[in-house]
This record gives C-alpha cells, sequence and structure tokens, in this order.
C-alpha cells in the first residue's frame, strides 16, 4: 500500500515535461521502430500519428487494446502503466493536446521483477538460447512464456542433472503406423483420429492420423537424455538452477 | 483468329526448358521452380484481351490486411491463402469452395516486430498436401483433398525471435524448405527443410555461420548471433543440377555496421557472410555449394531474399556464344546480377532503377564501387530507398521475347542512423529511414523489360504512383499487373502498349497468375492493399489517394463462344 501511494505521489509530481521526454523515449523504442509509425509519428509503413486530430480516450483505447486484425499490438500487457501513461499522453501531444490529463495510477502496483542469480539468470539463457536450434529446452517446454508448450508445465524440478537425464517420461507411449514405429506423446484420441506429437526427432510434430491406421501402446524407449544433448552437465545444472526460482511447487 | 502464324520477331536460341512454363496448372508460387511466372498458354492474346472478362470473383472473408499471396491450381484445383491464413480449395472454373480451413488465432509474438504484421504470399502444393508458414511460425500441412490438418510444427519461438514466416513454401522432392523473416530484428536467419511425409525436420542452413563455420569470422565479435539475413521469400530449384537457390536478407542491424564490422575491413568482398547474397544448396543436405554477396556489409537493407529466376540462353556474339545455364537476380536495391547457376560465377549486371545514388557502378567481376554509406550523426538521402527499386513482388521472364517485366519505383528516403544495442527479437534496424518522394518526378514507378544477356532497357512505361503487384507474362504476348488504385491491366510484351485494364475495386499487392481447365484460359488476381509495411509506406507517401484494402480473387476469361 505504501508503494502504491509512493507510485501516485511521484505520478502526481511529474513535471508534464518529463513525461514528454519518457513518453517520447517509450514511443521511440516501441511505435517508431521499423515499418512502424517512424520519428515523432510522421513516417512509416503503419499510419501518421501527428495531427490526425485524435482525442487522448481515442489514442488511450487504440494503444491499450490495438486494433484486432492489424499490426497495431496492444500494449496494455506489454508495456508498464508509467511507460502507457507518457506514450499516451505524448501522442496526445502531437495531435495538439497541450496538457493531456495523467491518468490516476489506481492500478496495481507493479511486482518487482524476480531477482535471479547470476547462475540462474544463466539458466534462463540457456534454457531458450537460439544458437541451440531444435537442441534448446524451450522447443517443447514453455516457461514465463517463452518456449512451445509441447511437454505439459514443469511442475517438479529434478534434483540434479544425472536425475534430469534419467527423467521418467510415462507420459510418452510408442506408436505404430504401418510398418514404422515412433515415439509419441498422445494429445487426444478421437473417433476418427488420433492427434499426437511424433518426437522421433526434434521439433515435435502435431501429426493427426486416422484412428483404423495408427495403434499406440505404453511405454517407449524415448529417453530425455537424448534431446538434451547440446548443453554441458554444467549447463544443464544452470537450467536447474533457474528452474528451481521459477518453477512455483 | 489466333496469332499463332506470326513468327516470334527475333528467333532465341532457346535451350528446351520445358520444364520452366505453365500450362493449364500454375503449380508453384513463382509458376514453375524456375520462377518465371510464365504460362504457356495463348489463347488470351494481344488481339483479343480486350474482350477479357471477370468469369468469378472470390471474397475470403479476411479483410485484416490485403491479399498478397499468389494462387496455386492444379487439375482444376484452386489452393488460396489470406493474410490471416484461411485457406481454400476451390474449383477453378466455378469460384465453388470445396473446402474450407482457417488457421487458429495464433500465439502473440513481440509486439511491434515482424511477428506482428499480418501476411502470407501463398503456399506450397505436393506430395497430396497443401502447406503454408503461419504468423507464429508454425508450418501447417493440409490434406490437398480435405482440407483437415496432417501435420503441424514450430519452426522457431515468435515470443523469442520476433520472427515468422510469410513466404510460400518450396516443395523440393521428399522434403518441404521454408525461410523466415526476422532479419531487421535481433535475429540469426536460416532456412529449415521438413519431410512433407512426416512434418520431421531434415536440415537447417543457417545464413550466418556460428563459430568454427567458415564465414563467421567475416562478424566482430558476437555479432552473428543477432547479424539478421533472414531469406523470407521463396527459392527456386533446378532439378538436372540438385541446387536449391535462394536469395537471403540484409545484414542486421540494418544502417548501422561498426558493431558487426570490424574497423578497417575491405568492403570490396564477402563482409557479413552470407548476408545479402545469392546461395546455392544441396537439395538434399541443405550443404553450401556455391555463394556470391550481392551487397557486401549491407548498410541500405537491401536485401537479396528476392525471387530467383533460373534459365539457359546464349551468352556472348557469334561464334563465341555459348549457351549458358544462367540464374537472373534482383536485389533491393535494383541492381540485377547475371550468374553461372551451374559455379556461381559472375557473368553481368545492370542497373533497373532510373535514381541511384548509394553506389557509383559495379565492377567488371561484380564488385560495389563508389559506395555512399549512411553516416552517424547526419541524415543522408538516398535511392532506391529500403521499400525497394522493387519490393518483394516478383517479376516475370518470357522465352518468347527473352525479356524480363519487372516493376521498379523511384522512392528515396533520408536515412538517421543510431547504435542502439541489440535485444532478441525486437527491431534492430538502427536507424530512421522515412521514405521520401524524389524531386522534380511526375511519375514514380514503371514497368519495364529488360534483356537480361544484353542489359538494356527494351521498353518502359510510366505510372505516377508505386507498383508493388507481381507481374504474368503469357504466350500470348502479354504482360499483366496492377497498379495500387485497383487496375488491372495487360501490355503488350514486345511494345509496353497498354492494350487492357480493368478496375478490380481495390488495390494490388499479390500476383496473378494463368491456368486453364477443360480448354478455357483463365487470368486470376489477387486484389487488396496492403496497408502496413511497404504497402503503409506507399500510403503515405500519397496521402491523398486511397489505396484500398480487401480481399477478393478475380478471375478472367474470354467470353465462351468468342474464343
Amino acid at each position: 500500500m505504501k508503494y502504491a501511494l509512493l507510485l501516485l505521489a511521484i505520478t502526481t509530481l511529474t513535471p508534464a515535461q518529463d513525461l514528454g521526454k519518457q513518453g517520447e523515449a517509450v514511443f521511440s523504442k516501441s511505435c517508431a521502430t521499423g515499418y512502424c509509425h517512424g520519428a515523432r509519428g510522421t513516417n512509416g509503413g503503419a499510419p501518421r500519428l501527428a495531427a490526425r486530430g485524435f482525442d487522448q480516450e481515442f489514442i488511450g483505447g487504440t494503444v491499450a487494446r490495438g486494433i484486432p486484425g492489424t499490426a497495431m499490438p496492444a500494449f496494455a500487457t506489454t508495456l508498464s502503466r508509467a511507460d502507457l501513461t507518457a506514450v499516451v499522453a505524448y501522442v496526445a501531444s502531437l495531435n495538439g493536446i497541450a496538457s493531456p490529463t495523467i491518468a490516476g495510477s489506481g492500478g496495481p502496483p507493479v511486482p518487482a521483477a524476480a531477482k535471479l542469480t547470476a547462475d540462474a539468470a544463466r539458466g534462463r539463457t540457456l534454457f531458450s538460447d537460439a544458437v541451440r536450434g531444435f537442441g534448446r529446452c524451450s522447443t517443447c517446454h514453455e516457461i514465463g512464456g517463452l518456449g512451445i508448450p509441447v511437454a505439459t508445465p514443469i511442475a517438479k524440478v529434478p534434483a540434479d542433472v544425472a536425475a534430469l537425464k534419467i527423467l521418467a517420461t510415462p507420459q510418452v507411449s510408442t506408436a505404430t503406423l504401418g510398418a514404422e514405429s515412433m515415439p509419441a506423446l498422445v494429445v487426444s484420441k478421437k473417433a476418427n483420429a488420433v492427434i499426437f506429437y511424433d518426437l522421433t526427432t526434434p521439433p515435435p510434430v502435431l501429426r493427426t492420423e486416422a484412428s483404423a491406421s495408427i495403434q499406440t501402446r505404453d511405454g517407449s524407449t524415448w529417453r530425455h537424455a537424448s534431446v538434451i544433448s547440446a548443453y554441458s552437465d554444467a549447463e544443464l545444472a544452470a537450467i536447474l538452477t533457474y528452474l528451481r526460482a521459477v518453477v512455483k511447487l | 483468329m489466333r496469332t499463332l502464324a506470326f513468327l516470334p520477331l527475333v528467333l532465341l536460341p532457346l535451350s528446351a526448358q520445358d520444364a520452366a512454363v505453365t500450362r493449364a496448372d500454375w503449380p508453384h508460387y513463382g509458376g514453375t521452380q524456375f520462377s518465371w511466372r510464365y504460362s504457356a498458354l495463348d489463347q488470351v492474346n494481344t488481339s483479343n484481351v480486350k474482350n477479357l472478362l471477370p468469369a468469378w470473383i472470390f471474397q475470403t472473408g479476411d479483410y485484416t490486411e490485403n491479399l498478397g499471396s499468389t494462387p496455386i491450381v492444379v487439375d482444376g484445383v484452386m489452393y488460396l491463402i489470406s493474410a490471416g491464413a484461411r485457406v481454400f480449395a476451390l474449383d477453378a472454373a466455378k469460384g465453388t469452395v470445396i473446402w474450407q480451413y482457417r488457421y487458429p488465432t495464433p500465439r502473440p509474438g513481440i509486439a511491434g516486430s515482424h511477428s506482428d504484421f499480418i501476411q502470407n504470399r501463398g503456399v506450397a502444393v505436393g506430395d497430396g498436401k497443401v502447406i503454408f508458414g503461419t504468423k507464429d511460425n508454425f508450418v501447417v500441412a493440409l490434406d490437398q483433398k480435405t482440407g483437415h490438418e496432417v501435420w503441424k510444427v514450430s519452426v522457431d519461438d515468435p515470443k523469442q525471435c520476433g520472427c515468422n514466416i510469410t513466404g510460400a513454401p518450396l516443395i523440393v522432392k521428399d522434403k518441404v524448405i521454408v525461410g523466415g523473416n526476422g532479419g531487421d530484428q535481433a535475429h540469426r536467419g536460416y532456412l529449415t527443410a521438413f519431410y512433407t511425409k512426416t512434418g520431421r525436420a531434415a536440415w537447417r542452413w543457417y545464413v550466418v555461420p556460428g563459430p568454427g563455420e567458415k564465414g563467421n569470422e567475416t562478424w566482430k565479435g558476437d555479432s552473428w548471433r543477432f547479424g539478421g539475413g533472414a531469406p523470407w521469400l521463396t527459392g527456386s530449384f533446378d532439378p538436372d543440377l540438385n541446387l536449391i537457390y535462394w536469395g537471403t536478407g540484409n545484414a542486421a542491424a540494418d544502417f548501422y555496421d561498426a558493431d558487426r564490422v570490424a574497423a578497417g575491413t575491405s568492403k570490396s568482398k564477402d563482409v557479413n557472410l552470407y548476408t545479402a547474397s545469392m546461395v546455392a544448396l544441396d537439395a538434399d543436405t541443405g550443404k553450401l555449394r556455391w555463394y556470391f554477396q550481392e551487397v557486401p556489409d549491407d548498410v541500405w537493407d537491401f536485401d537479396s531474399s528476392y525471387e530467383v529466376l533460373l534459365m539457359d540462353r546464349v551468352v556472348g556474339n557469334g561464334s563465341r556464344g555459348q549457351m549458358r545455364k544462367l540464374l537472373v537476380h534482383m536485389n533491393k536495391s535494383g541492381l540485377t546480377f547475371v550468374f553461372d547457376r551451374v559455379t556461381g560465377e559472375f557473368l553481368s549486371s545492370f542497373n533497373v532503377p532510373e535514381l541511384s545514388n548509394w553506389i557509383s557502378g559495379v565492377t567488371e567481376d561484380g564488385k560495389l564501387v563508389g559506395r555512399n554509406e549512411p553516416e552517424m550523426g547526419k541524415t543522408k538521402n538516398f535511392c532506391p530507398s529500403a521499400a525497394g527499386a522493387k519490393s518483394w513482388n516478383s517479376m516475370a521472364y518470357s522465352p518468347r521475347t527473352g525479356f524480363l517485366y519487372t516493376p521498379t519505383n523511384e522512392i528515396c528516403t533520408d536515412i538517421t542512423p543510431n547504435d542502439t544495442k541489440p535485444t532478441e527479437g525486437r527491431f534492430f534496424m538502427n536507424g530512421d529511414f522515412p521514405m521520401k518522394l524524389p524531386p522534380n518526378r511526375t511519375t514514380y514507378s514503371h514497368v519495364d523489360a529488360w534483356d537480361p544477356v544484353t542489359g538494356k532497357r527494351v521498353w518502359s512505361m510510366p505510372y505516377k504512383f508505386v507498383l508493388l503487384s507481381s507481374v504474368l507474362a503469357t504466350a500470348g504476348d502479354l504482360v499483366f499487373t496492377g497498379d495500387p488504385e485497383g487496375n488491372f491491366f495487360a501490355l503488350d510484351a514486345r511494345t509496353g502498349n497498354k492494350l487492357w485494364s480493368f478496375q478490380a475495386g481495390a488495390g494490388h499487392r499479390g500476383g496473378s497468375i494463368s491456368y486453364s481447365v477443360n480448354g478455357r484460359q483463365y487470368i486470376a488476381v489477387t486484389t487488396g492493399f496492403q496497408q502496413s509495411l511497404v504497402g503503409g509506406a506507399a500510403v503515405g507517401l500519397f496521402p491523398e489517394e486511397n489505396f484500398r484494402a480487401g480481399s477478393t480473387l478475380v478471375v478472367f476469361a474470354l467470353p465462351e463462344g468468342s474464343r
């Protein structure tokens, strides 16, 4: 509560010029980039924003919610509340609104960013390290919105690297299609079709096969150790440290 | 009356490149995998094109962006994808829906990155499947007969790479090869091949080599990690050589090189490999067989990802003339290269745009000279712009005339570089680059005919705004393309004279094709102008105009009984 009050006080006392500066900074980083609105909202691939006669309510709504079905994203979830307020005020100023009303800070306080130890932070980078290609953890696991959620959310972190390598994977079964058998993670079995991830080689392939043509049985020769070989033991240990820091039991 | 009695004005000593032309079907993004966008059908020709009328019209119902794709036609069925990945199988003679598929709401990417734009340039059809890439970076295979999903595989996480797939895949034998975008972001581009049967990964080729690989030494420090180079369009395939050819994207950051090029590096050759290059890969293994970097140290966003035309032509005069297997390739700057596609040997180049100030010329062995680069702390005007002398829409080639047909825009840009540090998946262009109309002109684009062997412009038809639609050439000696005002028109392939025009109701950004069903020739064009990216920039350049969005396919034919 004290934190929220403090935020309120800061926001109320922030001079308009500072807000404008912050807004311009946010704008140049999030809105002027690439093929979007261009510097000061005047040039770019997306529509011009300066001197369009927009009112503040329209600007606020569009920035927060985006324009569905277009390239204009909803920034409500990606920008902090302070940045959101600042960028709306900035775009308002581009439209001749000299003293934009500053929205009250009635929202919930922004939680402090999770503090990770150096080892855990390294683990976080390794978890989705693009250099590993399809050999990275995020090929099959999603943590904090990053990664492809092929496996169910990680609920229990193995005690050490050895345990990670011999991880039991009872969900993986064996699918037989014609003459070929493959490790499979079954997603659904319907009357006419079986949907499963084919785990033969990373990345997993979500396949749909006619029920009549496929048999599945429990158990598989597939091993978790076979898909984490892009990492050294030390790297895997760092990844486990990261998982311990972020996976809530 | 048919015009078959007329002989071509110039008898070109052509080899039998029968596989390079389309007939009843339009099986690939570029017509065939030689990417000529040329139909051998001649029922519609210079004498009767004035009688063309709409035969059927199809509205996709997906009006979120443009209709920028190129349809595929196989055995009388058309396969069409909309910007938001609704896929339709249509009776190509009537336009009735055989099946339709709607890709579910994609996972969000990074706001403001490439992964946030809605675009799809086409499907590939083969092995009984219709295969396409998605906004959230999946490759999806549908059953060609039913439209049911067969397999689906994630190529990369759009939340991390800020990248996605907008180009049409290329099916080569038992594999489908897909590129992706993201080279304007902190991202390292690649091509990935999947088996069409199972969706399993077969190989991946990184445009930017990793540590220990040849070419990595052309990158300063760790800059290779986010070096860009994304090959975001569709390549070509020569089955005799078993090579696939692909153009690669610009180096990242686009407009600022001090973090990726070591001080004192010679820029004449091989800087930041293999960005802005033409590469030939072994179709089975994805191994690099040859490369030629067209823009060493690209600091203008002149990536080289555009279509790759494979043609056999005689090079040299008289007794010294020799049939060569050529590869013709224009990059974003409008500089067009001619290579021997067997060896990668540079043969010649020619510059298509009228306004060009980024280099002063090209040497006889293909090196750029007189580089005029963006400068820190300054704003400098460059022509052409990062929107491209030609955008990603394809040119066409007619073996009857021997000419390339290409739409060119005379648009410039003010580049102000900056040295922002990269964050993975975020835009990493390091510059403002507003588009500018060049002074003292009344027309800002033109459709030209060029002879790729002589490098000479044969004719040019000016147009007042920009041209962002692919070109179709036919054996009826017609050249078709469309403009942002909605006009779809036919030019005489030999003279450039406009023979026919039709107001299609919305601006053109996609591709036109020709095919036949039961002996009747059809010309199909996608309509609906792009409102973001390059199309959006065009809208911004001409604020008084109304380049209409939409998502409609219009199909033309000669009236029944008049053929």
